[in-house]
């Protein structure tokens, strides 16, 4: 029980007022600028990183933890109230949840959606404290060959899984290789591919090129194929959650935690699995199967469920191995060490205070957001709102404040929007962004840790293959990028062949 | 988690068939693919450039970028095959995006010029009148009526932005000469 009084010291430094005050900020924020249309999670994070560069740590990454959760929760309250999904984790919640809020059970599917993510956080969130040590001591016997074989297994996992193409979650990643790439070569020191720009010895930014990509690549793209016409928000009222819903719906939290926390624990791209697998699930486990794709409830509890627990078990990998699986945790990585503190399995005995601080907070945050989002639909429903124009001339506006704060330098809005108009390249044929943020910041380890295996071993490759845990990860990563295709190919056949049969 | 990908397709279910591609698209992703391909060859060219020191039996800092490049080579030569035989990607979904129409080069020129516009005049005019003025031009490009209220709405939020960060929360952005004079920065 020794990480149970940690957590407990935890929660002492993190229930001073001020530090409660840093906790409600993130969380406010969080879910104010997640509930914006456009503006998925990775992007609320990105986006609010410079309200936390004059904190001290551990007022920032209080902070973190509320925008974290915070953007997050207001990323499916926008998908129940607006008639499009804004992210991939969202489709499933939006689906039925949408069909609720049409059928006038607007309350009860953001009441499901609420109570759904804070018994899903926090389940996942204490599985995430108890098991952080014990993974650490796994992971401090891990060689550079098992994290370069983790990195490649995480590069392979997020380009076949996200976006509907391998091939163009591939062509995705390397745009980041290649980011990664520029800037001082850290064990020769010397400058690699910088075009003798001297501002790029320091490398890209991560929150550049993730600002860019998301916030610039998004104004971007709407901008060139804008809806025109008022905007159309669902109405929130009708019959409060009842007992029934209640009844209905605890199924479907517990199994959404379950399937969702094993997943964001892996490299496999994140929530996008879970929340289909949850959604799938409680469609066959449902007495009420008729009403999935009219409104059901179970259909909005589970993935919703399954979507928070993933966002817990993404920071398994982050704060015990150093690995972000996701796009939101490589920025969080990216703030990490904007603060000169490197995520792995050291970080839990030279900033133990802060780790238990973090995950303190995370628990605190997840239980502000319950008492504070409820209560304030109205307001939120009048952010979606928002006159489009002003919307995204907004977003501009955050990006150019966010950027130029990095570095004070204009330089890094002109890369800004060189990368933005990537973006929009990249949104306009179907290429996930994610991949690239991935690639930014794991290149740069995956490139470090082999050199370190392969001098180790004296320039023998073989080392890669050494220990059993490089070789069935490798084989996974494979696997990861061969077998999908060819599923998909079956499939397609399949279909073509029933179709056929149709004719 | 990380939801964070836009909607690109639907993942596992519902299965879908290939879209039928609209025609004339293939261009643009082309040019995309090539930009790859353009910096794979960047990278295996310029990788022979960087300095090797002594010790030559390990993996030094050529081996990576080599390795990068001609993996970006490899990738784009089967994504161009792949897009030339007419395999297409959905383009992104959103709240925002109208799918139906054709996409907009001249707004996302003007819009990309108007923030190239703001990054030049930050150092010289400060980052509120800067940002107001981007502000107001991206929106009147996106469709709001009238200069008045983009200008005064740009103007009003970038002020306030400004006093937070630089005075209370110590963030270093010019706030160019007047509003400097008049805070007595």
């Amino acid at each position: 029980m020794h990480s149970f009084s940690q957590l407990m010291d935890g929660f002492g430094a993190a229930l001073t007022p001020l530090n409660l005050l840093f906790a409600f900020l993130g969380v406010f924020l969080g879910t104010a600028v997640g509930v914006l249309p456009g503006i998925g999670p990775a992007m609320t994070v990105a986006l609010l990183l410079p309200i936390t560069y004059v904190l001290e740590p551990t007022g920032a990454f209080i902070m973190f933890a509320g925008i974290y959760y915070g953007g997050m929760y207001g990323g499916s309250t926008t998908s129940i109230l607006l008639n499009t999904p804004g992210e991939s984790s969202s489709i499933m919640t939006a689906l039925e949840g949408n069909k609720m809020a049409k059928s006038g059970r607007g309350a009860a599917a953001l009441a499901t959606a609420a109570l759904g993510s804070f018994v899903a956080g926090t389940l996942a969130t204490l599985l995430l404290a108890f098991l952080a040590a014990p993974i650490v001591d796994w992971a401090v016997s891990l060689t550079a060959a098992d994290y370069f074989a983790l990195a490649v297994l995480a590069f392979c996992a997020v380009s076949s899984v996200l976006g509907s193409s391998p091939l163009r979650g591939l062509a995705s990643l390397g745009f980041g290789l290649y980011f990664g790439l520029v800037g001082t070569d850290v064990l020769t020191g010397q400058p690699r591919f910088t075009f003798g720009v001297p501002q790029l010895t320091d490398g890209v930014d991560v929150v550049v090129v993730a600002v860019a990509l998301f916030a610039v690549g998004e104004a971007l793209y709407v901008g060139s194929r804008l809806r025109r016409g008022p905007v159309q928000v669902m109405p929130t009222g009708g019959q409060w959650f009842t007992r029934q819903d209640l009844r209905r719906s605890v199924g479907p939290w517990l199994r959404g935690t379950a399937i969702g926390f094993p997943f964001g624990t892996l490299p496999a791209g994140g929530a996008e699995i879970p929340t289909f697998l949850s959604y799938s699930l409680e469609k066959r486990l449902s007495k009420h199967g008729h009403e999935f794709g009219k409104g059901a409830i179970e259909g909005v509890a589970g993935p919703e469920a399954a979507n928070n627990a993933a966002a817990a078990g993404v920071l398994v990998p982050l704060l015990t191995l150093g690995l972000p699986t996701s796009a939101t945790a490589a920025i969080l990585l990216a703030a990490f060490q904007g603060y000169g503190i490197q995520p792995g399995p050291l970080l839990l005995t030279t900033e133990s205070a802060l780790v238990w601080t973090l995950i303190a907070s995370l628990l605190i945050g997840n239980f502000m957001l319950l008492v504070l989002n409820l209560p304030l639909v109205g307001l939120w429903v009048k952010l979606l709102k928002i006159p489009r124009p002003y919307l995204y001339a907004g977003i501009l506006m955050f990006a150019s404040l966010g950027s130029y704060a990095v570095n004070a330098d204009p330089f890094d809005l002109l890369l800004l929007t060189l990368l933005g108009l990537l973006g929009l390249l990249m949104r306009r044929y179907g290429w996930p962004v994610a991949p690239a943020v991935i690639g930014l910041i794991l290149g740069p380890v995956a490139e470090t840790n082999l050199r370190r295996a392969v001098a180790i071993s004296d320039g023998d490759l073989g080392v890669l293959l050494d220990t059993t845990l490089s070789k069935v990860v490798l084989t996974v990563a494979l696997a990861s990028v061969v077998v999908p295709p060819l599923l998909r190919r079956r499939e397609r056949r399949r279909l073509r062949a029933t179709n056929a049969e149709v004719d | 988690m990380s939801g964070s990908t836009r909607v690109t397709s639907a993942g596992p279910p519902p299965p879908v068939p290939d879209p039928p591609a609209p025609a004339g698209r293939a261009w643009g992703e082309l040019g995309l693919v090539a930009l790859l391909a353009v910096i794979g060859v960047v990278l295996l060219v310029d990788t022979g450039r960087i300095a090797v020191p002594g010790s030559s039996n390990t993996v030094g800092p050529r081996a990576f970028p080599y390795a990068v490049g001609a993996a970006l080579v490899l990738v784009a030569v089967a994504l161009a095959v792949a897009v030339w035989r007419g395999d297409r990607a959905a383009a992104d979904e959103g709240e925002d995006v109208d799918a139906s129409t054709d996409t907009d080069w001249r707004a996302v020129g003007l819009i990309a010029a108007a923030f190239v516009a703001h990054a030049l005049l930050i150092n010289v005019v400060g980052w509120p009148l800067a940002v107001s003025l981007m502000f107001a031009s991206v929106s009147k490009l996106l469709g709001a009526r009238g200069w008045v209220r983009p200008l005064l709405a740009g103007g009003v939020v970038s002020v306030v932005v400004w006093l937070l960060f630089v005075k209370l929360l110590n963030v270093a952005l010019p706030g160019g000469t007047l509003l400097e004079l008049v805070t007595g920065a």
